[in-house]
């Protein structure tokens, strides 16, 4: 597993994944380290630019992988789920974000549950 | 060596018409079962199955969530007799994971060039718990003509008419349409196949009514249009999705025997009015497809939907509630919200509400699905509508000498079974 420690505040990028059935996926990633120490993940669905598995269907062995990928302990991450706007006219390809918790079985993530956030709600995650 | 190829049954939705089309999965994979392997298959919408100890190894192909419950009692039944059960097709790709308790195997992704391997591996005990070929499609162009030999045809007509072929051309889509799979199952990239390998089993195809099953034809415009070029000569009448609503390839569909096309209604603008228009200014019908519940329908929207359903003269018209299958957006959504109440697969039959809608109950939705199919059916009746659709289609088959009567032995059977002369 490829890992990436060295981002000190702020990190954007794309990060690729091995999805269900190892099937190549990507996904938008930024993380914010806060004044607290937490960092805050942010990961987005690409829609066409992700060829395999979405965000969503693998959100936990997701959230595994970038705890081993930012080399952090598990309750010292906040995960946030975005999707963008597609610009359709039809609702469910609006902007979201929600909040996902985890339970932590020693090894992994599991049980994922999201929250609906408003972007308010997202800054002052940011903020901390 | 017997391969018994089985195809589960479903439970039909209630009130509508039922037509039982040649399987499309089954004969897809038939076609890489290597010649010395004798296939035995048994679709058991149409006939009874007849569990018995005579197979090598089992196999079955599932297309429909609604199946995937009865393909997993078979395979149960096939074990218990001490028979090796493989699992294949998309709705054993969608639910692999529940699958696998069922199955001594189970096969991901697309099979061509693939399952003389996995028959070599039975022959020698070792077969794979999974053929995981999700991110390896096959070449396009190994994708020949499929095995329909397979089928026991007499069983797809009803009163001596026969049902369409099902006929793939392209896999893959790029767009993650929010009620559908095929980003899973197939790919997120369009993946047409050659144009003379489509014509090459075209042409093999002794029925002239097909049903072309992709996604979309409308993904390439160069692709589509050299398709419908090639496919004039074959003077097949079709059925389809999406076409591109362009006139020159509007056209040129119609010259290929574009019959009639699925359009999703989702909205009551005049992009739709235009497009169903359009259809019809170049002689191909219309079957609108109307998915009901969507977060953005309140009651009186799906109401004034079907008004304009009405106004908009639509051949024939489909109506589903929202299913959130496996492995689809809506799914996904849902899921998040903790809105899924019912997760027995044999409802979700795109009949029967499964979530909470955002703007009604369950209950409310139920209500308006049926009042849909009331409504919309109450002055003209599906089975009018339908041989409208037929007349039309025979009327161009007589015209360019393709037409193929009714079958007089089979007048009184319907789909295998005898019906009276009133049924």
């Amino acid at each position: 597993m490829e890992t990436n420690p060295a981002f000190d505040k702020y990190m954007d990028r794309y990060f690729d994944y091995p999805g269900q059935w190892d099937t190549p996926s990507r996904c938008g990633l930024k993380t914010i380290r806060r004044n607290d120490g937490k960092v805050l993940v942010i990961t987005t669905e690409i829609y066409r630019q992700n060829p395999g598995t979405p965000v969503t269907e693998w959100i936990a062995p997701l959230a595994t992988m970038l705890l081993g990928y930012l080399q952090e302990q598990p309750e010292n991450l906040i995960f946030i789920e975005h999707t963008p706007d597609l610009g359709s006219r039809l609702t469910f390809y609006g902007e979201t974000f929600d909040r996902v918790v985890f339970d932590w079985n020693g090894d992994r993530f599991i049980n994922p549950k999201w929250n609906r956030l408003s972007k308010a709600d997202v800054d002052q995650l940011m903020n901390g | 060596m017997k391969f018994k190829l089985i195809y589960p049954r479903w439970e039909k939705l209630e009130g509508q018409t039922t037509f039982n089309l040649p399987p499309h999965g089954p004969v897809v994979m038939a076609a890489d079962i290597p010649a010395d392997v004798t296939i035995d298959f048994t679709d058991e919408n149409v006939e009874d199955l007849v569990i018995d100890d005579s197979p090598d190894l089992v196999g079955i192909s599932m297309m429909l969530t609604t199946q995937v419950k009865r393909g997993w009692a078979i395979a149960d039944e096939y074990r218990k007799l001490g028979k090796k059960v493989i699992f294949g097709g998309i709705s054993a790709m969608l639910h692999a994971e529940e699958t696998m308790p069922h199955a001594d195997s189970i096969f991901l992704g697309e099979v061509e060039g693939r399952m003389p391997g996995v028959l070599e591996d039975f022959r020698k005990n070792a077969l794979q718990k999974v053929y995981n070929f999700m991110a390896k499609p096959p070449e396009m162009n190994l994708i020949g003509p499929a095995n329909r030999s397979i089928l026991k045809k007499d069983l797809y007509y009803h009163k001596g008419f026969r049902m369409v072929d099902l006929f793939h051309a392209s896999r893959g889509c790029i767009y993650d349409c929010y009620p559908c799979a095929v980003r899973f199952l197939g790919g997120r990239r369009f993946r047409p196949r050659p144009i003379d390998r489509v014509v090459e089993e075209m042409e093999q195809i002794d029925n002239n009514r097909l049903f072309i099953v992709d996604n979309s034809l409308a993904l390439d415009s160069a692709w589509e249009k050299d398709l419908f070029r090639a496919m004039i000569p074959l003077k097949k009448k079709w059925v389809s999705h999406t076409i591109e609503d362009k006139d020159e390839i509007l056209d040129l569909a119609a010259q290929a025997g574009a019959w009639y096309v699925y359009q999703a209604v989702f909205d009551t603008s005049d992009y739709i009015r235009n497009r169903i228009r359009q259809y019809h200014d170049f002689g191909i019908a219309v079957e609108g497809t109307i998915l009901l519940g969507l977060d953005n329908q309140t009651e009186d929207d799906i109401k004034k939907l079907i008004d304009f359903l009405l106004e908009i003269n639509l051949d024939l018209a489909e109506f589903t509630v929202l299913a959130p299958f496996p492995h689809t957006k809506a799914y996904a959504d849902l899921l998040k919200q903790n809105r899924i109440f019912d997760f027995d697969w044999d409802h979700y039959n795109a009949g029967k509400v499964v979530y909470y809608p955002r703007h009604m109950t369950p209950e409310r939705l139920q209500k308006l699905y049926h009042y849909a199919w009331d409504t919309f059916y109450r002055d003209e009746p599906q089975t009018m509508k339908m041989f409208n659709l037929i007349t039309r289609v025979i009327n161009r088959e007589v015209a360019d000498g393709t037409y193929a009567p009714r079958r007089r032995d089979l007048i009184d059977v319907s789909f295998g079974r005898e019906v009276t002369k009133s049924a």
